[in-house]
């Protein structure tokens, strides 16, 4: 037996400081999200470019799940790893760049977001610099963890810390793998995937960034947290075993379930299916695990506001993860997909799991850190009563939203016509269940303010000096053997007595690169046949890149984040046809560096736009949408009909896409003068149809331009389709008429 | 000249994510018999007790 003792203190410090940045952040993250919710019930409360509902959308997003949650689990991380390993964290410089680092992305977000930088893809909108300064901080809270393991003085790592090792590294591989682009300036880059891969990419990084940032690393919370503050130890240590593996197996296989009815191959899409409602299982092993913890204290819950947090994270958690395997099952998806019943799945998980998680383990933290007494007790029931309601008025409008709106959009009448053949009719009757989520989220957001107000106040009570205890603790010794470890004769015996999953507890990087290897084989069993099977995406001869000015218009769609409330994906339903055009086929988007294809339709499809309005309806329409259609909540672009257009600046676009494969032809040498030729021809036609003259060098044009050509490629005759593909890019001008109304 | 898009194309890959899906799913029935089965459960329930004292290591020197 080692007799030396080593003494030591935990670092809660840092703790301090990301408990401080979860109630800040929260705070931001939930009034962007009111302020958006407002905005689609009261499109007036648009303001200007920055202030749109289009740029607001990825900085409410970004704020709640990288700002909020994630502040949340890294408080929660430093202060109970250190405790489970009995050790200090390896590297206080690493905390602290973790931290302030983690900050400054946080700020470089919410300054790029609003003024469209973006590249795009939900969750992964944050520019090249953003995503390469991610993954620096990254690498050091991650080396400072895994430095932090191997020099522990408790010979286990308990569960909490799987779920944490395995958010470290699927994280890792996902923000990696997912915003692999070109630069084609400081704050510009397009990915390297297009199309069909391209969202594959995307969806196996976003359904991923849900269960590796919201809900591994809020596992591993629970598994310490509630049973610190219920006082008793986990129901089951064996089904966290179950729970931890499974989920890591099997939730890196779910992403394609974003993609139902899309251009994704089917048996992508099938796997995606199979595997989520496989979910269902290990997901309601984890919440019964944690449920099951407060047997016998059940009394506690009732006086203990902690508790009460807990025990409604815990259900929200099981009732999100019902929800999502159902949802992701093809028929209750074909009509869920698109709607706002998406979004009220979200926030089941996000206002109940994650913020309730996070609310409990603070008012659990909070008298512990700053060493003084919660100021109220009451302040804490009720917050927990006010957000409670406030998640029900959410929800409850929310889910009634996505169903009418859904069942609308499929609905024909006796003649076998769309029966609301008007999109915004649909919209329209979204209005009263906007609103009351607009009161559920004032109330939720108003119990957050308590929240802050109590922790402040504790925070205020704290002593002139912290006291900073100091633990002795034996060195760990792992020359000698585990006594008592579980053991078998026969292979079934060993592998069922689990004395194998003990030792790869005791061997902290081992376990890790078990689940670096459970992640990306799983990853891969999916992702190289998306990439690799020629078949899967069959080229489509009439499909050619976009012109110059083309490009330049759909950098602005997506500067403006019309893809937040646009999709430009008919799945091949008959309603969607009657109402859209020809459904979407994958060869369509081989060019679309990224993809655009949306996940929600607050407004309708434009995958089939061009042609179908003259050049002169988008720019009143885009100049002020109630102009054309008077209930329209689509904020106005006013901006773009002033703004200049960069010509200069398209060229180096231009050539990145060349780069990537794009086949321009002659634009590679000049992009510039193409661009303003084709935009001559534009301008022309809308100064011809009565509108404004001298739109030639504005943004308008581009994006006009942009949207007339979408959808028409496949429509051209075979003849075009024999052209030079270059050429017939460059060179041919959109269709600027091609359809009436 | 055939680029790997093709050669991969034409020997009928997509079938082996469902060979995955398989393998998956038996070692998802593995690891529940093993967790089903009944086994040393004071072992179990120290390692639950982990998190529930912050100064004393657990586990380093059991008895």
């Amino acid at each position: 037996m080692n007799a030396r003792l080593d003494s030591f203190s935990y670092d809660d410090a840092i703790v301090r400081k990301f408990l401080f940045a979860t109630i800040i952040f929260g705070l931001v993250g939930m009034l962007v999200g009111l302020i958006i919710a407002v905005q689609l019930a009261y499109p007036a409360a648009n303001f200007g470019p920055i202030f749109a509902f289009g740029r607001l959308r990825p900085l409410h997003t970004n704020a709640v799940v990288f700002a909020f949650a994630g502040n949340a689990w890294f408080c929660g991380a430093y202060y109970a790893t250190q405790r489970l390993l009995k050790t200090r964290m390896w590297s206080d410089k690493l905390s602290n760049f973790h931290f302030w680092g983690w900050q400054a992305i946080i700020v470089a977000a919410a300054i790029t977001l609003p003024l469209g930088y973006t590249q795009a893809k939900e969750y992964a909108e944050l520019e090249w610099p953003i995503d390469v300064a991610i993954l620096i901080v990254w690498v050091a809270f991650a080396v400072n963890y895994f430095v932090t393991l191997t020099k522990r003085r408790e010979r286990h790592i308990y569960v909490a810390i799987w779920f944490f090792i395995a958010s470290i590294i699927t994280v890792a591989v996902l923000h990696i793998f997912n915003n692999l682009a070109i630069p084609v300036g400081p704050l510009k880059s397009y990915s390297i995937y297009a199309g069909v891969q391209d969202a594959f990419m995307q969806w196996w990084y976003g359904h991923n960034a849900v269960a590796f940032f919201l809900t591994t690393p809020f596992l591993g919370l629970m598994y310490y947290f509630l049973p610190k503050a219920a006082d008793r130890p986990v129901f089951s240590y064996k089904l966290s075993i179950l729970h931890f593996w499974s989920l890591v197996f099997l939730y890196i296989w779910a992403g394609p379930h974003h993609l139902h009815y899309t251009a994704l191959p089917d048996w992508a899409s099938t796997l995606g299916m199979v595997f989520s409602v496989m979910l269902i299982a290990p997901s309601w092993g984890g919440m019964i695990n944690g449920l099951l913890t407060l047997r016998g204290a059940w009394h506690k819950v009732v006086e203990e506001p902690v508790l009460k947090f807990f025990v409604l994270a815990v259900t929200a958690y099981g009732m999100s993860t019902f929800e999502g395997p159902v949802l992701s099952i093809k028929t209750v998806n074909g009509l869920a997909h698109y709607t706002d019943w998406i979004i009220a799945h979200v926030h089941t998980g996000a206002l109940g799991w994650n913020g309730f998680l996070t609310f409990g383990m603070i008012y659990w933290l909070a008298p512990r850190l700053f060493q003084a007494p919660l100021f109220s007790k009451k302040l804490a029931e009720t917050h927990f009563w006010v957000s409670t309601f406030g998640i029900l008025l959410y929800v409850a409008s929310i889910y009634s939203a996505g169903i009418t709106q859904g069942l609308m959009w499929r609905a024909f009448d006796e003649t076998g016509r769309l029966q609301f053949p008007d999109f915004i009719e649909t919209t329209m009757r979204l209005m009263p269940m906007y609103w009351v989520r607009v009161a559920g989220g004032t109330l939720y957001l108003a119990g957050t303010v308590i929240f802050i107000y109590n922790i402040v106040m504790t925070w205020k009570r704290r002593p002139a000096a912290y006291d900073v205890p100091v633990v002795t603790a034996a060195p760990l010794d792992l020359s000698t053997p585990e006594p008592h470890a579980p053991a078998g004769t026969g292979v079934y015996a060993r592998f069922v007595g689990l004395g194998w999953h003990r030792r790869w507890e005791g061997m902290p990087l081992f376990f890790s690169v078990m689940v670096l290897v459970a992640v990306a084989v799983a990853s891969l069993f999916e992702i190289i046949p998306t990439f690799l099977i020629k078949s899967n995406v069959p080229t489509i001869a009439s499909v050619k890149p976009y012109t110059p000015l083309e490009l330049a218009g759909r950098d602005l769609y997506i500067r403006e984040g019309c893809f937040n409330c646009h999709s430009q994906m008919i799945r091949p339903f008959r309603f969607e046809t009657e109402r859209y055009g020809d459904y979407s086929k994958p060869g369509e988007s081989v060019y679309d560096h990224p993809f655009l294809w949306g996940s929600r339709r607050i407004g309708p499809d434009l995958a089939r736009e061009g042609g179908k309005y003259p050049a002169l309806w988008h720019v009143r329409h885009m100049e002020n949408p109630r102009s054309i259609s008077p209930k329209s909540i689509m904020p106005s672009y006013p901006f773009l009909l002033t703004n200049r257009t960069d010509f200069d600046g398209i060229q180096k676009r231009v050539d990145a896409m060349a780069m990537l494969g794009v086949p321009y032809g002659d634009a590679i040498n000049h992009a510039n003068q193409m661009a303003r030729d084709q935009a001559a021809l534009v301008a022309a036609d809308i100064e011809k149809n009565g509108g404004p003259a001298g739109l030639a060098d504005k943004e308008i044009t581009a994006l006009v331009a942009y949207l007339e050509r979408l959808g028409t490629d496949i429509r051209q005759p075979a003849a075009t389709a024999a052209a030079p593909a270059a050429t017939a890019a460059a060179t041919t001008p959109a269709p600027l008429k091609a359809g009436g109304n | 000249m055939r680029s790997i898009a093709d050669v991969v194309g034409a020997s009928g890959l997509s079938g082996y994510a469902i060979v995955a899906l398989i393998l998956f799913f038996l070692a998802f029935l593995a690891v529940l018999a093993a967790v089903l089965s009944p086994a040393r459960s004071s072992y179990y329930e120290r390692a639950g007790r982990l998190p529930l004292d912050d100064l004393t290591p657990q586990t380093p020197r059991e008895p």
